[in-house]
């Protein structure tokens, strides 16, 4: 069990403490800590798991925000990684991004959600619907509103009603003029392409996203037109398995507001969208490149956004790049991004020029991975598509909305 | 630097003096607009807390100014307070008493907070105003005020055990996990009394036994059937209570593991493992279940990999990895899924490093190794490198190494200095096992200017190729001497070692060619300061003075090719992280014993090892139950009893296909067991008798075996000793490990071992008796028990015997302490005469 949380700032400054137990754990814990990773290669310095002289500690790290749990007992590490990654997305969530001013103007709040988050050092709730009941969030409209009502805290006066119902996630009895449900397919597509333009490996990590409002205790039913496609799945807790497991029906009643119902995987893609061709030849201490992006197989729907970046090796002094299509741009740490924004019809983009290589080099020995972000309004790229979406046991009419985008999660193209 | 100090500290001071004076001016105060006011001083005064300023000082005055109907401004009064109550005992006494008001609020919100806030001062003397403000939280109708109410326990017990017992809160506790309709009340009793009844079962009786209940099955049954009202960090308790729950039959296990299945799909990773916990612990008997365990298991987690952020997919990699060294055929086919990712951390990559390393076989090497050589030219230099040793495990642990060793010469050939100190290192061991590549690999290596190479362990690899392949080297004792020319200005000792030994080597093979670096070589190493290099050249010195044939034949003697490097974790420790799934144990590849005091090993240490003894417990049948133990990957079975059990779970209407257990299994399931038994003996010796004179020659294990066998003492054993397995499985969780010891087996009987049942038979010849055995070569695991002749007084043994080693490890636990020195003896006396004839 967790026996204390802290919230490091990117210089190693406490910026928040949070003792669990009795068991107090001493702030030099993090001084030790500090010292540690410093004294770790770069790209070790956010192992999660780690072992001090006195304590074990779970980090995780989001927005420059180091979020460091302490235990002395052993117990499932994953299980502190996950509460950490959900104390930082509730955080988050509450204060509209994480930084090191806005968690000191709101440390209150913070103290008040690790409060009903976890006690004694075991988790209790995580769900930030139940959470957003018992602490208003610090925005403009609860601001405005204690201005009107006079009543200037920030905690509600009601327990949650659902603590005591049986439908944990969601809250007792919302009320809505406009009864509306949204569904959004978000897909990532992570794909390596090799130096012969050959596909790895190529799959697809989507969401299904949901925002509904709905008055009373409302029972949803989604289906795929073709499920058989999805190679594993993972559901919002509100999601009943059996129909899943015998029809592919997604049953589920919904929590209030915007959530993640579902992860899915879609593996073994045959093709990308775009192609990425970059091509290096090095010789005399020169080395000419050129990069070449594309359609591929046209998805029906503009991709925009479309940018390359990667890193130059760091045996190069100089490089003069030019592009047909698109700006260049070379960063002093050597990274170079190439924004190509949407790709014109009528002819492929190319970026091309000369790298110089150190004195003494004549062949460049490593290469660099070309990264590709992209983006595609309207089209989940693994060809999930929604068949229907009902509403049982609430007699409303109410509004369904549809969307699918697929961005670039993890392309990358070597040379 | 001091004037600064001082200077910030005055400021400090003068901040907190100017706080103090306001919070008096406000404490009394009743005017519109006080608790705005109110809430900027606290603020100040938190925000000063927690840069770590001591405002301690102001606590009379905080408490003071705490009347309030603000709940902000409760909450962080309680803040304070409660940081601060410990330090200053006489003043948490003011605070008392507002707390116990809020305590009886009509807010529930309120009542909680103040129950935890009261709960969390930690002062003992102040533990008397605990007991009544608990007693009727937990009967508070809010259920908020009873989750808070439950840890409020927990936390008076460790302020005062005493209090807490007298209070009789246990069995409230008790009464509530049993009855309450929210299952957050549930969970948090369940916590709280795992935590309570652990801690008192050292002292007291009945703790242990509620707490050994709580493994029962009337409580499992309870948890399991509420397990969908959990939120999901109930769940993770819950499934760790399962994981040590031993069901009586299959047909209970497969419809634990058919309730539990669609909690694979769960969002939350944590509860995905904690089930795959449960999952893999209550099939461990059953072989082919927990296969299929391996493949329903496989994609949950995989994806849990590929969609988490960095961290999640670190604790989930190191599990993969502990699961993919018992079963290295699951991801197989999946290896695309360790690939790693331009952006991932190194400490992400390097996991899946180890993955593809231990996921390799046959069917997608190639296809891996490709990768992998993608990752040699990576900017990361020390993932580079990793991938690099990657690609020569992977070339040890293969049969066909055509192609990997093209790409390791590849690697030679890149003229990067650290690639091609990794790929020498590699070379040596791949020559080592593979002496037939040296003509390919010595035609690279030789090209290899000695200048180019650094780092001492590439150029002792370097150093050590030379002279094991002089004759094939043309210039080899050119490079050699021109290495010990330089003798003062390598600082390793260890290149200093190999250069003696090569340069010997080489002069064996191309005397007159290498004398003179020779003598120059034993001269330099004499005068070396370091002890083992001097003492080395000293030896070789007087070798060669003594006789130069003598010499050769201890110095480079003909070498047969190693067929299998030692592994560095035994499979004994594997099976105990193995048991420890789902912990720090996993990520940190080293059971819990070995990195955690006993007092901090906490309340989820695994029972014992008797957790993967799954032994049919119906005493009530007349079936004689079957007894099995599992112990190695793939999970062969020896059944000691002839009956087994004979029982038909398919019928339940499982998802899972029973395995049907009927009389022909355990012989058909033996008789792979000896074959493969004979064929990794001839294996492993490639002939018995060189063995064998090892073993003379050093005088040590053989004679253990043969001449001193001690002679039995004067413990007499019951020859007709009974016990039925459950009592065995009590005894063995109950006694502490009274002895535990290694002792060497006679060759003999590492041989008579594939014959089975032959050391059960030869152990009930001396009034020991096997009650489960398993294992596969290797490794074998036998649980013995005998009993006092005339008395009721029983001896419990775990054996442990490894053949390739030829050791045994023996665990003993005795009713009688005393005499369980004298039983070990026998013990030993009666192992070490198995296979004699």
């Amino acid at each position: 069990m967790l026996q204390c949380i802290f919230l490091l700032s990117d210089s190693g400054e406490v910026i928040l403490e949070k003792q669990l137990t009795g068991h107090r754990v001493d702030r030099s814990i993090c001084n030790w800590f500090w010292d540690h990773t410093n004294s770790q290669p770069n790209s070790y310095k956010q192992q999660p798991v780690i072992a001090s002289p006195t304590h074990y500690l779970f980090q995780v790290c989001r927005e420059g925000i180091t979020f460091l749990a302490c235990t002395q007992v052993e117990m499932p590490p994953l299980m502190a990684i996950e509460f950490l990654c959900r104390v930082a997305d509730v955080i988050n969530g509450y204060l509209g991004g994480l930084n090191e001013d806005s968690i000191k103007d709101n440390f209150v709040i913070v103290y008040e959600l690790l409060d009903e988050m976890i006690d004694n050092g075991f988790p209790l709730t995580t769900e930030p619907n139940i959470l957003q009941e018992m602490i208003a969030p610090p925005n403009i409209v609860s601001k405005v509103l204690s201005v009107v009502t006079g009543n200037s805290s920030n905690v509600s006066d009601t327990l949650p009603g659902s603590t005591a119902s049986c439908v944990p996630w969601r809250t007792a009895d919302p009320k809505y003029a406009n009864n509306e449900v949204y569904v959004d397919l978000v897909e990532q597509m992570d794909a390596t392409i090799n130096r012969d333009g050959v596909l790895v490996k190529c799959e697809i990590n989507g969401e299904v996203q949901v925002n509904s409002h709905i008055t009373g205790l409302p029972d949803l039913t989604l289906s795929f037109a073709n499920p058989s496609i999805l190679d594993d799945v993972r559901f919002h807790p509100c999601v009943r398995f059996r129909p899943w497991e015998s029809n592919q029906i997604l049953s589920f009643v919904p929590p209030d507001g915007q959530f993640k119902l579902m992860n899915y995987r879609v593996r073994k893609l045959k093709s990308t969208p775009i192609y990425v061709k970059p091509q290096l030849t090095s010789d005399g201490g020169i080395c000419r490149l050129n990069v070449m992006v594309g359609m591929r197989n046209d998805p029906g729907k503009t991709v925009d956004s479309v940018n390359v970046q990667f890193q130059l090796p760091p045996c190069i002094l100089s490089a003069d790049l030019t592009s047909t299509h698109g700006t260049v741009n070379i960063l002093s740490n050597k990274t170079c991004t190439w924004s190509i924004g949407r790709i014109p019809k009528d002819k492929a983009p190319s970026m091309s020029g000369t790298l110089v290589l150190e004195t003494g080099l004549e062949r460049l020995h490593v290469f660099p991975t070309f990264q590709v972000d992209f983006r595609i309004m309207g089209v989940a790229l693994s060809g999930l598509q929604i068949d229907k979406l009902d509403l049982k046991t609430v007699p409303y009419r109410f509004y369904k909305g549809f969307r699918a985008l697929t961005r670039a999660g993890e392309f990358e193209v070597r040379s | 630097m001091m004037i600064v100090d001082m200077l910030t500290l005055t400021s400090w001071k003068s901040e907190v003096s100017d706080l103090k004076l306001q919070l008096r001016q406000l404490a009394g105060s009743r005017a519109p607009g006080t608790d705005d006011s109110k809430r900027d001083l606290f603020k100040k005064v938190i925000s000063n807390m927690t840069i770590g300023i001591d405002v301690s000082s102001l606590f009379g005055e905080m408490v003071m100014c705490s009347a309030t109907s603000d709940i902000v401004l409760k909450k962080m009064c309680y803040l304070y307070v409660g940081n601060y109550a410990k330090v200053n005992p006489d003043l948490a006494l003011l605070t008392i008493n507002f707390l116990q008001r809020d305590c009886k609020d009509q807010d529930p919100m309120i009542r909680g907070l103040a129950l935890r806030s009261l709960c969390s001062l930690r002062v003992a003397n102040l533990v008397e105003y605990l007991v009544g403000p608990l007693g009727s939280g937990l009967k508070d109708n809010n259920s908020y005020v009873r989750t808070v109410a439950v840890i409020g326990v927990l936390k008076l017990y460790h302020i005062s055990a005493t209090t807490c017992i007298d209070a009789d809160f246990p069995e409230t506790l008790k009464h509530l996990m049993l009855n309450d309709q929210d299952t957050q009340v549930v969970a948090n009793c369940l916590s709280a009394l795992q935590e309570i009844w652990t801690l008192e079962s050292t002292t007291s009786e009945e703790a242990a036994r509620e707490r050994e209940n709580l493994h029962s099955k009337p409580y499992v049954y309870y948890f399991l059937n509420r397990i969908k009202e959990f939120s999901e960090w109930a769940q993770c308790l819950v499934m760790e209570l399962v994981a040590k729950y031993i069901p009586s039959d299959n047909s209970e296990i497969f419809d634990i593991m058919n309730l539990l299945e669609d909690r694979l799909q769960h969002a939350n990773g944590a509860v995905v493992l904690a089930t795959t916990k449960v999952f893999l612990h209550l099939t461990l008997s059953m072989a082919d279940v927990h296969q299929q365990v391996y493949e329903r298991i496989k994609a949950p987690l995989l994806t849990q990999v590929s969609s988490g952020s960095p961290e999640q997919s670190y604790a989930i990699l190191s599990h993969l990895h502990l699961l993919v060294m018992r079963a290295p055929y699951i991801f197989s086919s999946d290896y695309k899924h360790f690939y790693c990712q331009y952006n991932e951390p190194s400490y992400v990559k390097k996991l899946k490093l180890e993955m593809l390393t231990a996921v390799a076989n046959e069917s997608n090497t190639y296809e891996i190794v490709t990768e992998l050589c993608e990752y040699a030219a990576n900017v990361d230099i020390p993932i580079a490198r990793e991938s690099i040793r990657a690609v020569g495990k992977i070339a040890l642990q293969q049969y066909d190494v055509n192609a990997i060793v093209d790409r390791l010469l590849q690697f030679l050939e890149m003229e990067k200095d650290y690639v091609t100190s990794e790929a020498l290192v590699l070379v040596k061991d791949l020559l080592r096992k593979y002496p037939q590549w040296s003509q390919d690999c010595i035609a690279v290596v030789g090209n290899i200017s000695s200048n180019n190479v650094q780092e001492p362990k590439a150029k002792a690899a370097l150093i050590w190729m030379l002279g094991e392949y002089s004759q094939d080297m043309h210039d080899a004792p050119y490079v050699l001497e021109s290495l010990v020319e330089n003798w003062d200005e390598e600082h390793s000792a260890e290149v200093r070692l190999h250069l003696l030994t090569a340069v010997m080597k080489c002069f064996f093979k191309r005397p007159p060619e290498t004398q003179k670096a020779l003598g120059a070589a034993l001269a330099a190493g004499l005068a070396d300061f370091h002890q083992d290099v001097h003492d080395r050249a000293l030896f070789y010195y007087r070798l060669l003075q003594y006789n130069v044939s003598v010499a050769e034949s201890v110095v480079n003697p003909p070498k047969q090719a190693v067929s299998v490097f030692a592994d560095t974790q035994s499979s004994e420790v594997k099976d105990r992280i193995f048991d420890e799934f789902n912990s720090l144990s996993v990520v940190y590849q080293k059971p819990s014993y070995m990195f955690t005091d006993k007092e901090h090993r906490g309340t989820l240490e695994f029972s014992d090892e008797l957790g993967n003894l799954s032994i049919n417990a119906e005493t009530g049948d007349s079936v004689v139950p079957a007894q099995r133990v599992e112990e190695n990957d793939k999970d062969l079975l020896l059944s000691t009893t002839e009956k087994d059990d004979v029982r038909d779970p398919g019928s339940n209407g499982s998802a899972y296909n029973a395995p049907s257990y009927n009389g022909s299994v355990p012989s058909a399931t033996s008789q792979p067991l000896a074959d493969l038994a004979f064929s990794s003996t001839g294996a492993t010796g490639q002939a018995p008798a060189p063995g064998l004179a090892i073993d003379d020659l050093l005088g040590l294990d053989f004679s253990v075996g043969t001449a001193t066998t001690p002679s039995p003492p004067p413990l007499t054993l019951n020859p007709k000793a009974v016990l039925d397995p459950g009592t065995f499985q009590q005894k063995w969780r109950q006694l502490p490990i009274s002895l535990s010891e290694e002792y060497s087996l006679s060759p003999l009987g590492i041989a008579s071992l594939v014959t089975p049942n032959a050391l059960l038979r030869h152990m009930q010849s001396h009034s020991i008796q096997c009650i489960a055995s398993g294992g596969q070569s290797p490794n074998f695991k036998f649980f013995f028990f005998a009993q006092k002749a005339e008395e009721a007084s029983i001896y419990l043994v775990e054996c442990i015997i490894n053949t390739s080693s030829a050791k045994s490890q023996i665990k003993i636990k005795a009713d009688d302490q005393s005499s369980s020195q004298a039983f070990s003896t026998l013990f030993q006396s009666a192992l070490s005469k198995f296979g004699l004839p």
